[in-house]
């Protein structure tokens, strides 16, 4: 199994020097097996440049994309519309996602395309795209890719996918609040809570509840790409903005016995030096437990080999 | 007038090593008119917004005191998708007048509220944000005052939809904004010439190469050979090269830009000023 990485910024794509290293675009990261299923997760911006390497391969005109989408915030489908297999005829697209009681999942991919704001209607895409809707812990196969499914603590609600094949098991989780002091659904949440506030038992009971199911997601993976935008301070400022820190990463990681943690979904704010401290002290904090946990930070362009041990 | 160029991209950011130099930010540039007394203009709401908005909240947005007119050309995402992320929308107190191409105000603020809506954005709506905002649809042709500057509109063709330019006059000076545009064979029409009739600033779509612009004519975005037939029909005094396409490298954009002074040199336009849009950077007049 090989992962590869497209985007690995939350909220917007930020170009510029400072982003040079770590890479600028937003959501989107690759899982191929060794037999050449093609599993792709979130298609923010980075999914643009897998559109062009695909198209640019003899592949192109028989693809068969597999989108696994966490959840459909803007920086995890906007690069959807660039992505160049959707207009060339004879490639295949089948999106997947949480279902909702609200909006089917092909109105929401349909209206980021609609008129005014994107020239080129859905309607009018070449490929074969189908849309499949997810119950939460949804377990299905994607010809020889073992899935299962996780749900997170993200406004308006985000899926964590674990995906195993060759042997080998990566798990994206993101994006993800801690399961700790609020509990996110379908409402905007307008403010932190205020000093002292005690959150109801039945909220507690529901948060213990989805960190275990992330935790049993995780269970001895491999690779676990982990929504890691916040510093601690961000986290103690915007904790209603629903993302987690480095450290609630590592201690799913450990507590999983995960063998290696990619930091992902930067924030936009976080310049490659930044990252290169946060990724050190991070490490430092996991070899302090006396964990053999090894952390990574996702970059634009890194591939992760998982087959057979190697890595 | 101060123009600061934030976001000079087109279709989609591109973030990466070969666009460090120009920037890879989406469509969006500031205007100071004169007077130095904090009136602002902002044209477009692409992703370089973002910088822009974050320089703002260190001066009077940062404590809910500022005031600024955002204009926008139309809505395809490159021109809209900072809004969301600009943050003195978000200081109340702040009080932003937006503007645009619709039939009517109610549906430029549905076509806002669309980019907010709880599916796709946690804020949900344009109501959570915190400062005050007011959106009206422009009568095209029809003058109209922002920030007490005079402002004209025209729609440029742009593939299926259209595009507003702006003029905005100020203290005897003129800025064109004319992003996205497509014109058919014959050129620049009449309305639009007239608009940017010697300006003393046109920002022009020069999305492509005049090979690209044959490649991708349905998408309806301008070469730099339509920028310069525009500025020398216009006797403009200078252009200004925008929107590059989100493939091309700074060196491509460099002999964009070598190009288009060709161009302008042999075809009547010696006397323009030719400057390509670099994001970060301040041109003054």
């Amino acid at each position: 199994m090989k992962v590869r990485f497209w985007g690995v910024r939350g909220s917007l794509p930020v170009p510029g020097a400072r982003t040079e290293r770590y890479g600028g675009n937003t959501s989107c990261v690759e899982v191929r097996s060794a037999s050449g299923t093609r599993v792709v997760v979130d298609a923010g911006t980075g999914i643009r440049k897998l559109g062009k390497e695909l198209a640019g391969t003899g592949e192109g005109g028989h693809s068969e994309i597999h989108l696994l989408i966490s959840h459909t915030h803007w920086d995890h489908i906007q690069g959807l519309p660039y992505f160049a297999p959707l207009y060339q005829k004879g490639n295949k697209l089948q999106v997947y996602a949480r279902k909702r009681d609200d909006l089917h999942l092909r109105a929401v991919f349909a209206s980021q395309t609609d008129d005014p704001y994107f020239p080129v209607p859905f309607d009018e895409t070449q490929a074969e795209i189908g849309f499949r809707e997810l119950p939460d812990a949804a377990r299905f196969d994607i010809a020889d890719v073992k899935i299962a499914c996780a749900r997170l603590n993200h406004p308006y609600i985000a899926t964590a996918y674990r995906l195993t094949v060759d042997g080998a098991t990566v798990v994206y989780v993101s994006d993800t609040a801690p399961f700790s002091d609020i509990l996110f659904e379908d409402e905007f949440v307008a403010r932190p809570p205020g000093p002292g506030a005690e959150l109801p038992t039945r909220d507690k009971q529901k948060l213990e509840r989805m960190r275990e199911g992330v935790v049993r997601l995780c269970d001895g993976a491999d690779l676990v790409i982990y929504d890691t935008m916040f510093t601690p301070e961000d986290y103690t400022r915007i904790p209603h903005y629903g993302h987690s820190r480095p450290s609630d990463a590592v201690d799913v990681c450990r507590q999983a016995g995960a063998t290696k943690l990619a930091l992902f979904h930067h924030a936009p704010e976080r310049t490659d030096a930044e990252i290169d401290t946060i990724l050190g002290s991070t490490r430092s904090a996991a070899a302090a437990t006396g964990s053999a946990l090894e952390v990574i930070a996702a970059y634009e362009g890194l591939e992760v080999d998982l087959a057979r041990g190697k890595s | 007038m101060e123009i600061s160029f934030w976001g000079v991209r087109g279709s989609i950011p591109a973030p990466g090593p070969a666009t460090v130099r120009y920037g890879g930010n989406t469509s969006c540039v500031s205007l100071r008119p004169s007077g130095n007394d904090g009136r602002l203009i902002v044209l477009d709401c692409g992703t370089g917004a973002r910088n822009l908005g974050n320089m703002l909240m260190e001066g009077p947005f940062g404590q809910g005191k500022g005031e600024a007119s955002i204009l926008l050309s139309h809505a395809h995402w490159d021109h809209i998708q900072g809004f969301p992320f600009f943050v003195p929308l978000y200081q109340p107190g702040n009080k932003f007048h937006i503007f645009g191409g619709a039939k009517s105000s109610a549906l430029l603020e549905g076509i806002l509220e669309g980019q907010m809506a709880p599916q796709y954005f946690p804020v949900q709506t344009l109501k959570n944000m915190g400062a005050t905002i007011d959106i009206s649809a422009i009568a095209e042709g029809t003058p109209f005052q922002v920030e007490r500057c005079a402002v004209r509109a025209r729609t440029n063709p742009h593939g299926r939809a259209g595009a507003l330019a702006f003029r905005i006059e100020d203290a005897g000076r003129s800025v064109v904004y004319a992003s996205d545009a497509g014109y058919g064979p014959e050129g620049p029409p009449a309305a639009s010439l007239d608009l940017y009739r010697g300006a003393d600033v046109l920002i022009h779509d020069s999305t492509y190469t005049p090979e690209d612009r044959k490649r991708y004519a349905p998408r309806g975005f301008s070469s730099v050979e339509d920028a310069v037939a525009a500025a020398v029909a216009a006797a403009v005094k200078r252009l200004v090269l925008f929107h590059y396409d989100q493939d091309y490298s700074d060196s491509e954009v460099d002999a964009l830009l070598a190009r288009g002074r060709r161009l302008l040199d042999e075809r009547g336009g010696k006397s323009i000023e030719l400057v390509g849009a670099i994001e970060g950077s301040t041109l003054k007049i």
